[in-house]
């Protein structure tokens, strides 16, 4: 039960917030979603991937494909943009299944992930090319999601929904066997776990999840274009799973929450943003490679990571 | 006449794919390190030159030997500072620092450029070789015969040189090195120097020919993979050869498929080798550690 006091603490920020404030605290949210769903792959798994991105502008084409195109309401793409995220983590790491592993599939990923962001470019007539795509006015159920408020009650139902789920999965056999696999593929294997299949698995459960998160991306800026996906935002992907924390599901939410305000600093002065997240991962690479959930964790013990013993 | 054509500015382009591929190989032997920066390593070396070449004045071939002098330098400081210093966390921190380092450089790249794309000024001023009716630039002579002499003496040092065969001792095993007292970490720092500088001389043929963005690395960092993918991972000939056939077909798919295509040839490459024949033209079987 204490996992849900934080949510119902989160819906009181409407009373304090002025419209740009929610903006980014709905953002907050969306990025939750990207880090939780990233760290799946990178923290859990252990496995380098490079089509984050890929997945997180999957499911805002996705969504806003089906908006704009086919005109369904905003709660009726949520889904489809997720299985759409699930399908490209499929495919990005489908080679693991013949054996391809470790820098091989972090590689694959790669140039999926460009491929899959060179087609949102050129497939002008779906995508609308680099201009992108206009996201119609959302409703859920009937309600409209005009304002930021009545999006910030929404993604907060769904965000918190989604990562219940991610951590009671990754306490489940799945999640254990995730792990295992990060931790010695080989004496997983010999447990008589499949553990190509169960790359796959994180890799398109990773893809659902970071697939939803940009169904909601898209409804929350309103349009989607292909810079939004390229590899500017990768690193942003990159140090909010190492800033909280690889592999800790809080670290996460922590690292999502730290770090989404910080671009909008760096939007006047070119190349700062790249500086800054490049320092940002070397410092925490050197000096904290726990991230702030294991900082954290030494003030609250509860937070620490149970899946994670040091070597 | 015309595929012909095609081909030979493929295997100029391709000739620098080769020099990257080879330089990231030559971190990954030595290290077992995949350098995901490496493609900002030879970004940067363009920009160096290009700083020095165009705004500090000096000659070209002045310009282009510190420059691959700073690279190595770097490629130095990268190891000891930042690879050194993570050896006991997982080997997933390699690539992360990897990653953070290359953003890095970008970033300072574009700070000190702003958004504007840079021409470079043509450095190669004799005339074409004409063949028949094939056309050979003067950039296309240069890149060869610079591509050429290095790659005949890298592989001449790698495998006939004392220092070549030490080098290869310790792709081979370090702790068996280690106990014959080969400097390991010593040698580790300067592979990682060695492969930035050849990868700064791919970045010196390429400023002339091109134009040059902070960006500029990411693409190379692909076409390396993908050049390192065709050949067979970790073979220094494998890369060479794997680099030159990218040229190649990038230019041909271009020539008689579609311009847009160019740019999506490598990752093509990439998924379609390691989905059909994940050895590579030339590799051997992937070998994994235990």
């Amino acid at each position: 039960m204490r996992f849900y006091l934080i949510p119902l603490a989160a819906a009181a920020i409407p009373l304090v917030a002025n419209p740009y404030t929610q903006f980014m605290v709905n953002l907050m949210l969306v990025y939750i979603l990207v880090a939780v769903g990233f760290n799946l792959v990178l923290g859990n798994l252990g496995q380098l991937a490079f089509a984050n991105t890929a997945l997180f502008g999957i499911g805002a084409y996705t969504a806003a494909m089906l908006m704009a195109h086919a005109g369904w309401p905003f709660w009726l793409v949520i889904l489809p943009a997720g299985l759409a995220g699930a399908a490209a983590g499929f495919l990005a790491s489908v080679t693991a299944l013949r054996g391809i592993r470790v820098y091989y599939l972090a590689i694959v990923t790669l140039a999926f992930g460009e491929l899959l962001r060179w087609s949102y470019i050129h497939g002008e007539r779906a995508t609308g090319g680099t201009d992108g795509l206009a996201v119609p006015r959302a409703d859920f159920f009937g309600i409209a999601l005009d304002s930021e408020t009545a999006r910030f009650y929404v993604f907060l139902l769904i965000v918190t929904v989604l990562v219940k789920a991610v951590s009671n999965l990754l306490r489940s056999r799945i999640g254990r066997a995730i792990v295992a696999i990060r931790d010695n593929e080989l004496a997983t294997a010999s447990l008589a776990i499949p553990t190509g299949r169960y790359i796959v698995l994180a890799f398109a459960l990773s893809g659902f999840v970071v697939g939803i998160a940009g169904s909601l991306f898209a409804v929350l800026i309103g349009r989607v274009i292909p810079e939004s996906f390229g590899l500017i935002e990768l690193i942003l992907h990159f140090a909010m799973v190492l800033v909280g924390g690889l592999g800790s599901l809080f670290g996460s939410v922590l690292g999502a929450v730290v770090l989404t305000a910080l671009p909008e600093f760096f939007r006047r002065f070119p190349g700062m943003y790249e500086m800054f997240f490049g320092a940002l991962l070397i410092v925490f690479l050197l000096a904290q490679p726990r991230g702030l959930a294991a900082l954290a964790a030494r003030w609250w013990p509860q937070l620490r990571d149970r899946y994670y013993r040091d070597r | 006449m015309f595929a012909l054509q095609l081909a030979l500015s493929g295997l100029a382009q391709g000739a620098i794919y080769a020099l990257v591929a080879l330089s990231m190989c030559v971190v990954y032997r030595a290290t077992t390190i995949v350098n995901f920066g490496h493609g900002d390593l030879v970004m940067a070396g363009a920009f160096v030159v290009y700083l020095l070449a165009v705004l500090a004045g000096l000659p070209f071939l002045a310009a282009a030997t510190l420059a691959v002098v700073l690279l190595f330098i770097l490629g130095l400081l990268i190891e000891i500072g930042l690879i050194e210093r993570i050896k006991a966390g997982p080997h997933i921190g390699f690539a992360l620092m990897c990653i953070a380092f290359g953003y890095l450089l970008r970033g300072i790249a574009r700070a000190v450029w702003g958004r504007e794309v840079l021409p470079m000024p043509s450095v190669f001023n004799f005339p074409p070789v004409f063949l028949g009716e094939l056309v050979i630039t003067a950039d296309a002579l240069v890149i060869f015969a610079a591509v050429g002499l290095l790659l005949a003496a890298f592989f001449a040092v790698f495998y006939r040189s004392s220092a070549g065969r030490v080098m290869q001792a310790l792709c081979q095993s370090e702790r068996g090195a280690a106990l014959v007292g080969i400097n390991v970490r010593a040698f580790h720092g300067v592979m990682w120097g060695v492969g930035a500088a050849l990868g700064a001389v791919g970045g010196v043929l390429l400023a002339p020919i091109t134009l040059l963005h902070p960006g500029l690395g990411a693409s190379f960092l692909i076409k390396g993979f993908a050049a390192m993918t065709l050949g067979g991972f970790g073979s220094f000939g494998g890369a060479v050869l794997g680099g030159l056939i990218l040229g190649v077909a990038e230019q041909l798919v271009g020539g008689y498929v579609s311009t847009k295509l160019i740019d999506i040839t490598a990752y093509l490459v990439i998924i379609l080798v390691l989905a059909l024949r994940p050895n590579g033209l030339f590799g051997r079987a992937i070998a994994e550690k235990v």
